[in-house]
């Protein structure tokens, strides 16, 4: 039972962490139609950043995230500005090849200034763990996961309690309508991967704590973030969440009662099962291509 | 020292690649052919690497190892009496290019002689190409059981054990303790890694057969993150001995999770993580290395020929930086063929393989010699973390410390 207990709230926690992760790509890909292969590299040039901060100027990694969050956030918008933008309205195969080559750019950076190595960082508390009863909790995974609940809470409010959120969620659901109610597309659109981008700066300081990282670790992690958003249903936020729910518990769940070397298995396996009920995911809704 | 398995589609465009290429060598002879004799025209030594995707960290390590080689031996008045150059490319970790690579670099660039890749992966594509090209290839990093069942010539891996024998050292040290001290239950995670699961499977079966009992096994994939499961499932069946298949990250992640739980074997031992030395003890915290166990082909502190030289060189060309095991295997690599070259006296692919075949070669990882297909027949260092340094306890002449840290004291 205890067994049971314990894997069940170290899937929720890594399940939250991962749903930080990819509400950035979903976003993204539900306002823009833009597939960003480079949230991953994101992931891990800020993680590479917040390692620096904390190394060299001492600030706390989960902390760091109060810097990096608006960081990423102004990157975003430059990148969307001076670089996405200029893809709008082509297909989303060409918005994969050209974050793909803005991933492989982040990582040769990366390997040039950082250099070619794994990094972690330690903070005092990351081997530390809250006992509650038998179940004992790691404190990087609960702070992490703490973080990501906010993020993802304030992001959601930002979504549906303000008028910048309602013209994002406007413009995806139906671009040209927007523009005729005064929705400025190339603004919302910016602000769409900018919002994306700076969740990839919370999510970025939270990984360089809990896992060790190096510049070519983003494949890794795009990977992770696509299988969990097309199982979420592309472009919804709950829809993201609900399958990092599900990733994380399968890992934890496969880990206890049978072998992790099943865990990724069991994870495509809910994904396939889930596409042939719903081709749009669990949550995602059906793209009319015609009135996009 | 990561390693992927093989897939049959890309075995084939090795082979295919490689007869292709073999075909078109023929149609032209190598420079050195003609003007051996000539002795400022450099001498050209053509390697692929993965400078860049998932083998980067390795394979920037090995270039590195390569260059303080041939810069220390042009500095000396070069090889045959020609100065030394190497033509580097970039494979990106994929198996195809490394075949384009080699094929261009042997059939197209007529390089003079070639050295290894890194990984198992990419090593077991490219050494077809040589093979079929009759280049003997010495390579730093590819020791899969794989790699020698195809009963090449020409092929010669410059570690002293491949991945079964790498914890045979360990072992050998287990069987030295008295029964009452040896673990009486052992728990064997392993990433699913070609270099890291042979190791944990042929010491669970040696430790077997001295009345270890095994209480936990498990193979993880190499993209895991998250080891909190494994570590409160190992935590709950109190093994004595963890031994761990750990490529790094993992290695780093188990111990991290370890600690988390509060769960501390007395004997910890981890087949490669722990020897990227700084990169290991700050990912776990130095105070949690103590008592850690690895074996390792090289030590910056062994006192094996020219070790020292290859450490200071290599000091002054990186800033600073301490070698990494993958550079001392790569500058082990040239090493190999430079003896070779030099006791034949001339660059005639056929007499250094024979010779490499018949001779003992004495390198920074100690005497490496070869079987018939290129296994090499040596062991590994046993070695500990003392005190926040790595150090080799065994075997006896080329320990570093004298002491061995057993228990492990608790993670700090």
């Amino acid at each position: 039972m205890a067994q049971l207990v314990q894997a069940l709230a170290l899937g929720v926690l890594i399940g939250g962490i991962y749903a930080l992760m990819a509400s950035g790509l979903t976003l993204i890909f539900g306002v823009l139609r833009v597939i960003n292969i480079a949230q991953g590299a994101f992931l891990i040039l800020v993680a590479t950043f917040t390692w620096w901060l904390w190394r060299v100027i001492g600030i706390d990694p989960i902390v760091a995230a109060v810097i990096t969050t608006p960081l990423m956030f102004g990157v975003g918008w430059l990148l969307y500005r001076f670089v996405i933008s200029r893809i709008r309205g082509q297909a989303p195969s060409m918005s994969v090849l050209l974050t793909f080559g803005l991933a492989l750019v982040i990582e040769g950076v990366l390997n040039v200034v950082a250099g070619n190595k794994f990094r972690s960082a330690t903070p005092a508390y990351f081997e530390e763990s809250f006992r509650v009863g038998r179940v004992l909790l790691p404190k990087a995974q609960v702070y992490g996961f703490l973080a990501a609940i906010v993020v993802l809470g304030v992001l959601y409010l930002i979504l549906t309690r303000t008028w910048t959120g309602r013209a994002i969620r406007a413009t995806s659901q139906n671009p040209s309508a927007a523009a005729l109610v005064g929705v400025g597309a190339t603004g919302t659109a910016a602000l769409a991967f900018a919002l994306g981008s700076a969740s990839a700066g919370v999510g970025g300081s939270i990984l360089s704590v809990l896992y060790p990282f190096f510049p070519a670790s983003h494949y890794d992690w795009i990977s992770r973030l696509l299988g969990i958003v097309v199982l979420g249903g592309m472009g919804s936020l709950p829809g993201a969440l609900t399958g990092a729910l599900i990733l994380g518990l399968a890992e934890t769940l496969t880990a206890t009662y049978a072998s992790l070397q099943w865990a990724t298995l069991v994870f495509y396996l809910v994904i396939m099962a889930v596409l042939l009920v719903r081709p749009q995911g669990l949550f995602g809704a059906r793209l009319r291509e015609d009135a996009a | 020292m990561i390693e992927k398995p093989v897939s049959r589609r890309t075995v084939l465009t090795a082979s295919l690649t490689a007869v292709v290429g073999a075909g078109l060598a023929a149609c032209g002879s190598r420079p050195s052919e003609q003007a051996a004799t000539k002795t400022d025209k450099p001498l050209v030594i053509g390697v692929s690497l993965p400078l860049t995707g998932d083998f980067s960290q390795p394979g920037s390590e090995a270039k590195r190892g390569y260059q303080v080689w041939a810069d220390q031996i042009n500095k000396a008045g070069g090889l045959l009496g020609r100065p030394v150059r190497l033509t580097i490319v970039d494979d990106a970790s994929s198996q195809d290019t490394v075949v384009s690579d080699y094929t261009k670099l042997i059939t197209q660039d007529k390089v003079d002689l070639v050295l290894g890749t890194f990984s198992s992966l990419l090593n077991y594509a490219a050494s077809a190409v040589a093979e079929k090209n009759n280049m003997v290839f010495v390579e730093p990093a590819g020791g899969a059981p794989k790699m020698f069942t195809r009963g090449f010539k020409n092929l010669f891996f410059a570690q002293p054990a491949t991945a079964p024998h790498q914890a045979d050292v360990f072992v050998d040290w287990i069987k030295s303790l008295p029964a009452g001290q040896r673990p009486a239950t052992a728990a064997y995670p392993s990433q699913d890694d070609p270099f890291a699961k042979p190791v944990i499977d042929s010491m669970r079966e040696q430790l077997e057969a001295l009345g270890v009992r095994t209480v936990y096994t498990s193979t993880y994939p190499a993209d895991t993150t998250n080891f909190q499961s494994i570590a409160s499932q190992m935590a709950g069946k109190k093994p004595d001995l963890i031994a761990q298949g750990a490529v790094f990250e993992d290695g780093v992640g188990l111990v991290r999770s370890l600690k988390q739980l509060r769960y501390s074997p007395k004997i910890m031992f981890q087949t490669s993580a722990p020897s990227n030395a700084g990169q290991y003890s700050s990912g776990v915290g130095e105070g949690s290395t103590e008592g850690v166990f690895y074996t390792v082909s090289w030590h910056q502190d062994a006192h094996t020929p020219h070790n020292a030289e290859f450490v200071a060189d290599y000091q002054a060309a990186y800033q600073n930086a301490d070698p990494a095991e993958d550079a001392a295997d790569a500058y082990a690599a040239a090493q190999v063929l430079q003896a070779a070259v030099t006791a034949v006296g001339a660059v005639d692919q056929t007499k250094i393989r024979d010779w490499l075949h018949a001779n003992t070669v004495q390198t920074i990882l100690g005497p490496l010699s070869w079987a018939d297909n290129g296994e090499p027949q040596g062991k590994f260092l046993l070695a500990q973390w003392q005190s926040g340094t790595a150090q080799v306890v065994a075997p006896p002449d080329a320990a570093t410390s004298q002491t061995i840290v057993n228990p492990k004291p608790d993670w700090k």
